[in-house]
């Protein structure tokens, strides 16, 4: 039995190449990053018309970087297979909207921020930890960015901000409103939340 | 019981006092030549960090095999609807392998994702680690009405006093000088580091928090400037009573949410007093609680607020039910604190 395990592990160590991608996911996140911060410290972008400008910029560049259909996969968890496939379609559009309102809106104050791109960890054979540092005067935020790889592109599904797993952070909320109720009603309340804006 | 457990806690705290000193002495003195070799050497939660994500490779690795098998020979829907009786599974034509298939169809549809995604689903040990989420975390929350009610009080309290008091603030004064304070209080609190440092067997970094805060009290004018870190890339590790309780095998015990303090749970309420006892800003009066101490208090408060306005705000926009969200925020980055 030991020994299967060790042939396992050896097997699976010599099958998989985990540090072949290396520097890849972190640079995807960082351009995609800079470009946002690229964005909202532009001079010329200023006032209202400036805001959104901005705001579609930066939308755009999370649409490139975030995988929102595995996003909406990991937030439900096994819930997923409870929603039909228009139901799914509608909860990843939603989910989509909840997350801009809330922080694409929000960022275009930030623009005294440094960020700097520490390093990454491999999590799986398929996913890595890219990790950062938001340093400012009042201190230091250190957010993780998760990213899979899907076709050829690394795209993110969870975002860890001191420790504090986003996906998580919503799969109790989600699993809190879908334990005594229907999909239905959680797609309700997220049209309700997302139609306020 | 509880009454007990107080007086030994004032005991252990008389105890600590004269050890602490005769420590801290001694550190000082033997532990300048470790600082560089401790320095040098990579944070202690990158290095469970990499433990951690080894684990998960290997946990991964066990159970992919058997899961990719399963796969392929149960039908589309089997597999989850045995572990989990909640799922209902759509029986609709889900043959079609796009994005938006049955997560389980969408599986078998490539090797790689087959590991990850099976784990991910299956709500097992390896999803928690997997989805880095503390999706097993949960927290009893008996005093709900309470906490809920409480969590309103704070809303107000930061939506009446706080925010506007660090907004005025903010205007006032200058953001260098705000970062000078935030500094300074940051390094008051040394005593509460190198201490649960010691406490928590890490006497490596209790040593670089002592030589830190002499540094920073010396060159750094007081304390003014983390000139420990800018002037030698000195790095701590920080360290709590309750994160120290924790690593001692002491659970949450439940949720709790207090007025101004917030979300808290039973171990880390004694693990703030006891900080609050390591502060040296809680001695400026003879009285435990004193307009002088809650004063500084408030005011390190609103320092600190005045970094991180919008940030709430942020949370709470995003968050479907709020009161769930802080909770789940509170366990997570507890949790996280304790296990590196």
């Amino acid at each position: 039995m030991k020994r299967w395990f060790v042939r396992l592990i050896l097997a699976a160590m010599l099958i998989i190449p985990v540090h072949a991608f290396a520097g890849v996911p972190l640079d995807t996140v960082k351009t995609n990053v800079n470009g946002v911060l690229d964005v909202l410290r532009d001079p010329k972008l200023k006032g209202e018309t400036g805001k959104k400008v901005k705001e579609q910029r930066i939308e755009a560049a999370a649409d490139k970087l975030f995988d929102y259909v595995e996003l909406s996969k990991r937030t439900l968890g096994l819930n997923w297979n409870k929603f039909t496939q228009e139901q799914r379609k509608e909860f990843v559009g939603l989910f989509k909207n909840i997350l801009k309102d809330a922080y694409v809106d929000k960022i275009t104050a930030y623009t005294n921020e440094q960020v700097n791109f520490t390093k990454e960890a491999p999590l799986s054979e398929t996913t890595v930890e890219v990790q950062s540092v938001i340093i400012s005067k009042g201190g230091e935020t250190p957010i993780y960015y998760r990213v899979m790889k899907k076709g050829s592109d690394w795209r993110v599904y969870d975002v860890v901000i001191e420790g504090v797993s986003l996906i998580s952070n919503y799969r109790t909320q989600f699993r809190e409103i879908l334990g005594n109720n229907p999909p239905k009603t959680l797609l309700e309340t997220l049209r309700k939340k997302a139609g306020k804006k | 019981m509880r009454r007990q457990n107080m007086t030994l806690f004032w005991k252990m705290i008389e105890f600590l006092r004269p050890m602490a000193t005769t420590v801290f002495l001694f550190l000082l003195f033997s532990g300048y030549p470790l600082l560089h070799a401790a320095s040098d050497s990579p944070d202690a939660h990158i290095d469970s960090n990499e433990e951690n994500s080894a684990a998960v490779k290997y946990v991964e690795k066990t159970m992919s095999t058997p899961a990719a098998f399963e796969k392929k020979s149960s039908d589309e829907y089997g597999d989850v609807t045995e572990k989990d009786d909640r799922s209902v599974p759509v029986a609709t034509a889900e043959k079609s392998s796009d994005e938006y298939g049955n997560v389980t169809e969408a599986e078998a549809g490539s090797t790689h994702a087959a590991s990850e995604k099976k784990s991910s689903d299956e709500y097992g040990d390896v999803t928690e680690k997997d989805a880095g989420g503390s999706e097993e975390l949960h927290i009893a929350d008996p005093v709900e009405p309470w906490n809920r009610a409480m969590y309103h009080v704070n809303d107000k309290l930061y939506f009446w006093i706080f925010k506007p008091a660090a907004k005025g603030y903010k205007y006032v004064v200058p953001e260098d000088v705000r970062g000078l304070l935030s500094s300074f209080y940051e390094n008051l609190k040394a005593p509460i580091r190198i201490v649960n440092n010691l406490l928590q067997g890490k006497p490596k970094y209790a040593a670089i928090e002592l030589a830190k805060f002499f540094i920073n009290s010396t060159v750094g004018v007081g304390g003014l400037r983390n000139c420990a870190k800018e002037c030698f890339g000195i790095n701590g590790r920080y360290a709590d009573f309750g994160q120290t309780l924790g690593k001692y095998g002491v659970g949450f015990g439940f949720y709790v949410v207090w007025p101004f303090l917030g979300p808290s749970s039973p171990r880390d309420t004694v693990g703030w007093m006891g900080d609050w006892l390591l502060r040296p800003q809680s001695y400026v009066s003879s009285e435990w609680i004193s307009p002088e101490s809650v004063g500084l208090y408030a005011h390190e408060k609103i320092n600190d607020t005045s970094f991180h306005l919008g940030e709430y705000e942020m949370l709470k926009d995003a968050a479907i039910d709020p009161y769930v969200a802080m909770r789940d925020i509170y366990i997570q980055y507890r949790t996280k604190l304790i296990e590196r």
